[in-house]
C-alpha cells in the first residue's frame, strides 16, 4: 500500500501543484478502485452466488422434511438435528468420523514428517526414493481404492503375504477395528507424498548454521530435531496438520468402494452416510442437517487448531 | 588403500538405510507395481493362491476388453475436458482477482479476500444437495455445466486466486512505476509486465487444478448419468460382472491406462507437479 501511495505522489504534476494533485490523485484512486473492481467481480460475483445456493440452500433444506415423490417440502424446525443425535446408527457413524481425524491427522502428519527426515539426506538415489513415494498422489483416490480392493480380495495379495509366515487369512473387510485400521493405512498412503514434500522444503530451509551449532554443542539426534529443527518447521507442521484435520472428513472413496458403509453402518463415516441418505435413501431434510453438522465440524477444528497455532509456532515465515 | 577402505565403511553404513528406504518405497509403489501386474493376467490366474507375482503370458486383449466393456475412450475424452474446461475457468476467474487483491488493492481488497477464500473451507460434500437441486432445476443433470461451474468456483478457484495472489505480491512495485512512467495503460502493465513474470506459479495453478479435477468422484458421481458421459473415476469402478463381481484383470488394466497419462506428466515436469499440488495442499 506505502509503496503504492509513494509512486502516485512522486508521479509528475503532483509536486509542483499540490491542488491539482490532490483531484488527480483522488481520481487515480477512483480509477484504481474501478480497475480493481472489474477485476474481481467475476470471480467474486460467482462466489457469492453459488456460496449463498449452497450453504444457504443446505441450510434452509435443513430445516425441513422433502418428499422427493410427491414433490412437497414441509418445515420441521429443528427435527433432523434431534434425529442426529437420537438415531443410534450416528453413534457409529460419529465415533467412525473421529477415528478417521484423530489417526489420520496425528498419523498422517508424524508418518509426513518421518518420510521427510528420511528422504532428507544426500545419499545417490534419494530422488528416486521420493518420486515412489510421491507416486500415490498422483493415482486418483477410485484408481488407489480399486488397486486396494485387488490386494485385500480374498485370497488376494495381502492374504499371500500373511499366508508366507502361516498367518490368515483375515476377514480384511468384514467390519471391525481391522477394516478402520486398513481404511486408515490406505488413505494414509495416498496423499502422504504431498505433506512430505511441504516438510522436506522446510527442512531444507533450516539454516545450516544452527545444525552446525547444535553439533558444536554436542546435542545428540534427537535434542537436535526437537529443539533446534522443529521449532524451525513449527509452521510447516501446523499447516500440514490443519490440511491433514480437513482432508481426514474426506474418506468417501474407501467407504463407498470397498464395504459400502458395511455391514450396518460399521464402516460408515458422516461424508458417506450424506451421500447414503440423501442419493440412496433420497431423505433430503436429514442429509442435509449431516451437512450442516459437518461444516460446522469442519470449522470448529480449523478454527480451533488456527487459535492453538498462535501459542505454538515459534518461527512464523510471514 | 586406506582411502578405499573410508569409502567401503561408508558404503557399508549406507546399506540398513538403503534397505530401509526399499522397504518404505514398496509400501508406496508395490500397489501401482501390483496393478500393472493383475492388468496382464487371466482370470484364472487372479484367482489363484497363493498369487504369483508376474502373469505366466502378457495377455493384452484385457486392454482391448476395456474399450469394448464401456466406452471408455470417450469416457478418457470427457475426463480431459473436463479438465481443460475447469483449469480455464479458474484461472480466467483466478489471475485478475489475484492481481487486483495483490498489486490494485481496491478499498475493501481484504474483505474480499476473506470471501473468495472461504471457498476453501468448504467442504463440497457438505453442499452437494442443494447444489444439485439447483442443477436439476436449471436442466444442468447429465451436463458438463454443473461440473465445471461449481467445481472452478467453490474448490479450485480460491486455492488458485490464493496462489496466483502470493505471486503477485513477491514481485518489486518497481516494475509498476516504470511502466506507468512509460505510458502503459493498467491493463498493459498487468499483461505484458507482471503476468509473464508469474508463469511458474500459473503452472502450479494448472497442476493443482487438472489435478483436482482428475480426481473428482462425488461430484460426477452424482451429475453425470448416461455412461458416455461418465468421468474416467466413475466408470473404473463399473467394470464388474452382475453376476461373477469385479472383472479384476480388465478393471486394472482400466486403471492403470488411467494413472499412465498422469505418471508421464510427472515425470516430464517434476518440478512443476510437486509445487502445484503443495501449494495446492490447502484443498487436497
Amino acid at each position: 500500500m506505502t509503496s503504492l501511495q509513494a509512486a502516485e505522489t512522486s508521479a509528475p504534476g503532483s509536486l509542483r501543484a499540490p491542488r491539482r494533485g490532490r483531484n488527480r490523485q483522488s481520481a487515480l484512486h477512483a480509477g484504481r478502485n474501478l480497475f480493481g473492481y472489474t477485476l474481481l467481480a467475476p470471480q467474486t460475483l460467482g462466489m457469492i452466488v453459488v456460496g449463498l445456493v449452497a450453504v444457504g440452500g443446505v441450510v434452509q433444506l435443513s430445516l425441513t422434511r422433502v418428499n422427493v415423490l410427491a414433490g412437497t417440502r414441509e418445515f420441521v424446525g429443528l427435527e433432523n438435528y434431534a434425529r442426529i443425535f437420537s438415531d443410534p446408527n450416528m453413534a457409529v457413524v460419529l465415533s467412525n468420523t473421529f477415528f478417521f481425524v484423530v489417526v489420520l491427522s496425528i498419523g498422517g502428519t508424524v508418518l509426513a514428517l518421518a518420510l521427510a527426515l528420511l528422504l532428507n539426506q544426500k545419499l545417490p538415489g534419494i530422488n528416486i526414493f521420493r518420486a515412489a513415494i510421491f507416486i500415490p498422489a498422483l493415482v486418483t483416490t477410485v484408481a488407489w481404492t480399486l488397486v486396494w480392493s485387488f490386494i485385500l480380495q480374498p485370497g488376494g495379495l495381502l492374504d499371500g503375504i500373511v499366508g508366507l509366515v502361516g498367518a490368515g487369512p483375515f476377514p480384511w473387510l468384514r467390519g471391525g477395528w481391522l477394516t478402520l485400521g486398513v481404511f486408515a493405512v490406505i488413505q494414509l498412503t495416498k496423499n502422504v507424498g504431498i505433506n512430505m514434500m511441504i516438510f522436506l522444503a522446510a527442512l531444507q530451509a533450516v539454516p545450516q548454521e544452527l545444525i552446525d551449532a547444535s553439533h558444536v554443542d554436542g546435542a545428540g539426534p534427537w535434542t537436535r530435531f526437537r529443539h533446534v529443527i522443529l521449532p524451525q518447521i513449527s509452521s510447516a507442521v501446523i499447516m500440514v496438520f490443519m490440511l491433514m484435520v480437513s482432508g481426514s472428513f474426506k474418506v468417501f472413496e474407501l467407504v463407498l468402494l470397498l464395504t459400502n458403509g458395511g455391514p450396518g453402518v460399521q464402516t460408515s463415516v458422516l461424508a458417506f452416510e450424506i451421500f447414503r441418505q440423501a442419493f440412496r435413501l433420497n431423505d433430503i431434510g436429514y442429509a442435509s442437517a449431516l451437512s450442516v453438522f459437518l461444516f460446522a465440524l469442519v470449522i470448529g477444528l480449523i478454527g480451533l487448531i488456527w487459535q492453538f497455532r498462535k501459542r505454538m509456532v515459534f518461527h512464523e515465515a510471514e | 588403500m586406506k582411502r578405499s577402505n573410508v569409502l567401503s565403511s561408508r558404503a557399508m553404513r549406507r546399506v540398513p538405510t538403503y534397505v530401509l528406504l526399499i522397504v518404505v518405497s514398496l509400501l508406496f509403489i508395490g500397489p501401482v507395481l501390483w496393478m500393472v501386474s493383475g492388468s496382464f493376467k487371466s482370470i484364472g490366474e487372479i484367482l489363484q493362491y497363493p498369487p504369483k507375482l508376474l502373469p505366466e503370458v502378457f495377455r493384452w486383449e484385457n486392454y482391448a476388453q476395456v474399450f469394448t466393456l464401456q466406452p471408455f475412450a470417450q469416457q478418457f475424452l470427457n475426463s480431459v475436458i473436463l479438465m481443460v474446461l475447469i483449469c480455464v475457468l479458474t484461472l480466467v476467474l483466478a489471475i485478475p482477482s489475484g492481481y487486483a487483491l495483490a498489486r490494485v488493492r481496491p478499498a475493501g481488497a481484504a474483505f474480499i479476500f476473506l470471501i473468495l477464500l472461504s471457498g476453501v473451507f468448504i467442504p463440497p460434500e457438505a453442499v452437494i444437495i442443494p447444489l444439485f437441486q439447483t442443477a436439476a432445476q436449471l436442466g444442468w443433470v447429465d451436463t458438463f455445466y454443473p461440473l465445471v461451474i461449481f467445481t472452478s468456483v467453490l474448490s479450485t478457484g480460491p486455492v488458485a486466486m490464493f496462489i496466483m495472489r502470493q505471486a503477485f505480491l513477491t514481485l518489486p512495485a518497481e516494475f509498476e512505476e516504470a511502466a506507468t512512467i512509460d505510458g502503459a495503460s493498467r491493463t498493459r502493465t498487468m499483461v505484458q509486465i507482471f503476468l509473464p513474470l508469474v508463469r511458474p506459479s500459473i503452472a502450479s495453478a494448472v497442476v493443482f487444478t487438472a489435478w483436482f479435477s482428475w480426481n473428482q468422484f462425488l461430484e460426477p458421481l452424482v451429475y453425470l448419468r448416461s455412461q458416455a458421459m461418465l468421468s474416467v473415476p466413475v466408470a473404473l469402478t463399473l467394470f464388474e460382472d452382475a453376476l461373477a463381481g469385479p472383472r479384476w484383470n480388465v478393471q486394472m488394466a482400466a486403471t492403470t491406462l488411467s494413472v499412465l497419462p498422469v505418471l508421464i506428466v510427472f515425470l516430464l515436469a517434476q518440478k512443476h507437479v510437486v509445487s502445484g499440488l503443495t501449494a495446492g495442499g490447502l484443498k487436497s
